[in-house]
């Protein structure tokens, strides 16, 4: 990883800008039904481990090509992003097959109250966070 | 991803197969997050595991140049497949690792690795 932002460093024009966009695994996600106003929290989405590891490589990363002066952090940030699904069978297909989140939610809702409501519509809300680094000319 | 590819290219792009991009943001909405079009706006950028070319076609309308690169070769025949389909001119795609740009030094004004990293 370090590698490749280095590669980044010499394609960028002095003063260019880096842009790092990811999943932030620091924050849970949320597996919530839609109502017709509002939101109901169902359960709680975990990052998997593996993916933890990888985020925390990517931070460690970032940190080392600021220590080694190749990029300014200029600004940062999160945003939350939703994604939507048609039923809680579809949302529990997509934590199965997706390999960042743990396959199954922490439900906090009970098994009675999530087949009351199966094929209404759900999210998962998950947090996505920014940084902009400013390449610094090479001494 | 192909095996040949497999050992150019780390950890980048390794989990997210390109057709996953359709759960990501929009790619008007992470540009107006980071700060907007202003970003890109007559810009030559780089999509750095740009995947089937979701964002580099997102920010094209307002950059002078964008590039993407990935090294997934199905991802990047699907993103200039997308390319021709839009119209898009300014674009350009290639198969290629993060540690190992096909590019000049100092070519680009703005680097974009969106849930690359």
């Amino acid at each position: 990883m370090v590698d490749a932002l280095r590669e980044v460093h010499r394609v960028l024009a002095p003063g260019g800008v880096l842009i790092d966009a990811r999943p932030d695994s620091r924050v849970a996600a949320y597996a919530v039904r839609q109502k017709a106003r509002g939101f109901q929290l169902f359960g709680v989405v975990n990052t998997s481990a593996a993916e933890l590891v990888n985020d925390r490589a990517s931070d460690r990363a970032i940190a080392r090509v600021v220590r080694e002066g190749l990029f300014k952090r200029r600004r940062r940030g999160r945003f939350w992003h939703r994604v939507p699904f048609d039923s809680l069978a579809a949302l529990r297909q997509y934590l199965w097959e997706h390999l960042r989140f743990v396959r199954r939610a922490k439900w906090v809702v009970d098994t009675a109250t999530r087949n009351r409501y199966s094929n209404e519509k759900f999210v998962i809300r998950r947090a996505v966070r920014y940084e902009l680094l400013e390449a610094r000319p090479t001494k | 991803m192909s095996t040949g590819t497999e050992s150019l290219v780390g950890d980048l792009g390794r989990h997210i197969p390109a057709l996953s991009s359709t759960l990501r943001p929009r790619p008007d909405d992470e540009l107006r997050e980071w700060g907007g079009k202003r970003l890109v706006r007559g810009k030559r950028v780089l999509d750095l595991g740009c995947g089937d070319g979701r964002f580099a076609l997102g920010v094209a309308p307002f950059a002078v140049r964008v590039d993407g690169l990935d090294p997934d070769i199905e991802g990047i025949a699907a993103a200039k497949k997308n390319a021709r389909g839009a119209g898009v001119r300014n674009v350009r795609f290639a198969v290629g690792a993060a540690q190992h740009l096909p590019y000049p030094d100092g070519d680009f004004d703005v680097v974009i690795l969106s849930w690359t990293l």
